[in-house]
């Protein structure tokens, strides 16, 4: 694994093996109730009735960082579920369900009070029914509109405009659920949700998430890249996770501030930058050194990922004198902005322009099915954009058939016919 | 008469749209699955035609359409709308009953907004949720609401809420008929899946006036067949709208009596009950008897349990496009074994020629089927 440039990395790193140990004391010693959620809940209703929320993509991620997925997976193969099934979401139900198979990351997942998922992808009712069965736990699904009508520029409106942004019946639906929500989570926790007291969470995750843009705004004007994508990613959804809170503003501001200086002291980090790289889809989390595998040989350096720069765009919200609304709001439409027509391909291209890209490569998800929709039209923006594009097939958590050395020598190979030629 | 019945039901269901008369290609209103009231189209004066896959290929559809998402009826409509060949009709309705129906919706908005497909008719999405939450009843009352008024814009008759209510009298009697002909497939079956499928698919493909009375003639004919012999199959997993797996296991002596999904058995349902307010109750029925992808699995389970007291073996189709099934394979084949029925999985494509470990497959269960119901049976 490439080292870590930055200051802010290790210690992002650090925060959430505390976190997490601190988590599983509170759950084990003080039998304290956390939940399970899928990345696009808003985390900050749990947190603001003190239950803290482990997200299950983060702990897929960790799982296959520690090169685990693979005997969980095999697990789940010989119990029955067959290869197209995704793996991504149900990684850390197979780190449940088939746990007698090795010691997990970090002393494993605690038994949470409940499971919470918005029902986007077809499968997502059934792994978190499996998974909360597994534990014995509550689960509460939050249903999922479909979007009909298409403002292509979403990032334009979403600031202040998010009212326009989400037809007025699906937005009071999720507003609806979200409420729903919330009163199962004061009846867990014994306190209640104060309006104030979300307004005030939504303010500070605007303001967490303007650092941020600022740090995105840094790294597309820098002359060369001031910090890898890897780092951008570990600090970022470090704090997206407990986003809002005092650790993330602060972390925010700590990433940002080293940023800011390695921009004017003219610190790159592949110094000698020839070309500028976007990885377009969810990380290759079992893989991440591929992410710094070109700079030595093409002085290539990946600039640019949704989760950097998703915060600014999808999260930031003016006009809180609604805050469920603006809440629902944000998370209503997250998958659509992240991957379909038309909204991920006329985003993505406007990043690759501010981001001065020299070339994109698409990730092709091997299972996750719904993600890897709508990446035909990416594909194609891109290149009538006039930036060239490699798919790149692979899974996010899964590294079984996934040719390492083979994926590097077809990047190697586009760099030079394509990028570089 | 009756042989014409069965014919005539077999060729609705078997029919594809085309474009011979663009007159009558105004009033068709294209649904990419059967989870949209046909009654609100009816009622509206529009026919639906429901898309079924097929063999054929996709060329046009492949160009934008990633492989092992969409299933076959989603990429031939994608490909009928991208050459041209729904280009009359009055509208397509895409159900939010699959996320890839409901891809497939963004993708046709899409190629309109790139003029990638210069003649598409408008498209619209029926959301209708199948979660359990509270406030999914009322959201999918508005959402029929709503396709109601859109559709009744277009008809060239704009119906009221009696009109509605007389199209789910006559839809009831076309619902009762199929459970007359579902009827035959119980017990001692007198009629292969094969023959049957088309039969019961064919609910969605004509007026129900008309369905009524073809699928009561053909009720009459079968009810005089004598009983088949053989195992008796449920085809369980992702639902299917041809009729080719059920072949496929009959060629070799079995016969399938059931199957999940919304175009064979489960075809009609349970009548409407309308009461004072329709769009609630076809709202209802619709959540309830949409069998797809975002079916809750409890829903399902319970299907399938109610049909294993008549079958001997259960074959689970498992394509290559799907996301949901296969998480209910295991606790389904705990219930299977605990009921000591053999069972095999399949990973083809329906519409593909068996592969030859599916056949193998197939084979194999279906000796484990016939040992069984000797042992059972003496």
């Amino acid at each position: 694994m490439a080292d870590k440039q930055l200051d802010a990395t290790i210690a992002a790193a650090a925060f959430q093996k505390q976190w997490f140990a601190n988590l599983r004391r509170r759950v084990f010693d003080e039998r304290q109730p956390y939940a399970l959620l899928q990345a696009d809940v808003p985390f900050e209703l749990f947190d603001l009735v003190d239950v803290p929320a482990v997200s299950n993509q983060w702990w897929a991620a960790m799982v296959a960082a520690k090169r685990q997925a693979p005997a969980y997976l095999d697990a789940m193969a010989a119990d029955g579920h067959h290869d197209g099934l995704c793996r991504y979401c149900s990684l850390g139900y197979a780190s449940t369900r088939y746990r007698d198979v090795q010691e997990p990351p970090w002393g494993g997942l605690p038994t949470p009070r409940l499971l919470c998922a918005r029902l986007t992808c077809d499968c997502i009712h059934r792994v978190f029914s499996l998974w909360a069965e597994t534990f014995g736990s509550e689960l509460i699904e939050i249903d999922n509109p479909g979007a009909s009508d298409l403002p292509p520029r979403w990032w334009e409106l979403s600031r202040y405009r998010w009212r326009e942004l989400v037809e007025p019946h699906r937005l009071a639906f999720a507003v609806a659920t979200l409420e729903r929500l919330v009163e199962r989570l004061q009846t867990i926790s014994g306190r209640r949700l104060e309006q104030d007291a979300l307004r005030d969470r939504i303010e500070r995750v605007n303001q967490q998430e303007e650092v941020f843009d600022a740090v995105r705004g840094l790294i597309a004007s820098a002359p060369e890249a001031p910090v890898r994508m890897t780092e951008q990613i570990s600090n970022v959804m470090a704090t997206q996770w407990v986003r809002g809170s005092d650790w993330a503003l602060s972390h925010a501001r700590a990433f940002h501030d080293e940023v800011r200086q390695r921009v004017e002291s003219g610190i790159a980090a592949c110094p000698g930058e020839r070309a500028r790289l976007m990885w377009v889809g969810a990380g290759l989390w079992h893989d991440t050194d591929f992410y710094t595998a070109f700079e030595a040989s093409h002085r290539a350096v990946f600039v640019w990922s949704m989760y950097l720069a998703f915060g600014p765009d999808g999260y930031i919200r003016y006009g809180l004198d609604d805050p469920m609304a603006a809440l629902a709001s944000r998370s209503a439409s997250f998958n659509e902005y992240l991957h379909n027509p038309p909204w991920a391909a006329e985003w993505i291209v406007q990043q690759a322009r501010d981001h001065r890209i020299d070339g994109a490569l698409v990730f092709r998800p091997r299972s996750m099915k719904s993600a890897a929709t709508g990446r035909l039209f990416i594909e194609r923006a891109l290149e009538e954009a006039g930036v060239p594009v490699i798919p790149i097939e692979a899974d996010v958590v899964d590294p079984r058939g996934w040719d390492a050395a083979a994926a590097r020598a077809a990047v190697r190979s586009f760099l030079d016919t394509r990028v570089l030629s | 008469m009756t042989t014409n019945a069965i014919a005539t039901l077999t060729n609705a269901f078997e029919g594809t749209f085309t474009t011979t008369d663009r007159a009558a290609d105004r009033n068709v209103v294209v649904v990419s699955w059967p989870s949209v009231p046909i009654e609100i189209i009816r009622a509206s004066g529009l026919r639906p035609f429901f898309a079924r896959g097929s063999a054929v290929a996709t060329p046009a559809a492949d160009e934008h359409l990633e492989a092992d998402i969409f299933p076959s009826r989603l990429r031939g409509l994608v490909d009928a709308t991208l050459t041209g060949r729904l280009s009359h009709a009055a509208r397509i309705v895409v159900p939010r009953t699959s996320d890839p129906d409901y891809k497939c919706f963004l993708y046709l908005r899409e190629f309109v907004r790139l003029g990638t497909a210069p003649a598409l008719p408008p498209t619209l999405l029926f959301d209708l949720l199948q979660s359990q939450g509270t406030d999914v009843r009322s959201y999918n009352a508005a959402r029929t609401h709503a396709l109601f008024e859109e559709l009744s814009t277009i008809g060239g008759h704009e119906p009221s809420f009696d009109d509605l209510r007389h199209e789910i009298v006559q839809t009831n009697a076309a619902r009762a008929a199929a459970r007359r002909l579902a009827a035959q497939r119980r017990g001692a079956p007198r009629v292969a899946g094969s023959e049957v499928f088309p039969l019961l698919g064919a609910f969605w493909r004509m007026a129900p006036e008309d369905y009524a009375a073809l699928a009561g003639k053909a009720a009459d004919e079968i009810e005089r067949r004598s009983p088949l012999t053989g195992p008796r199959v449920l085809l369980a997993g992702a639902p299917v709208d041809t009729p080719a797996l059920h072949a496929a296991i009959e060629s070799r002596g079995a016969i399938v009596v059931a199957e999940v999904g919304p175009w064979g058995s489960g075809a009609a349902g349970d009548d409407v009950i309308c009461g004072d307010d329709p769009i609630t109750a076809l709202s209802e029925k619709y959540r309830a008897d949409a069998i797809g992808p975002r079916t809750p699995a409890n829903a399902i389970r319970a299907s399938i349990a109610s049909a294993l007291d008549q079958v001997d073996a259960v074959v689970v189709s498992l394509p290559p496009d799907d996301t949901a099934f296969g998480w209910d394979y295991p606790a389904l084949r705990g219930l299977l074994e605990t009921r000591r029925i053999p069972h095999t999985c399949l990973h083809g494509d329906p519409y593909q020629p068996l592969s030859p470990s599916d056949s193998e497959r197939i084979d194999a269960l279906l000796d484990a089927a016939v040992a069984r119901t000797e042992v059972l049976h003496g």
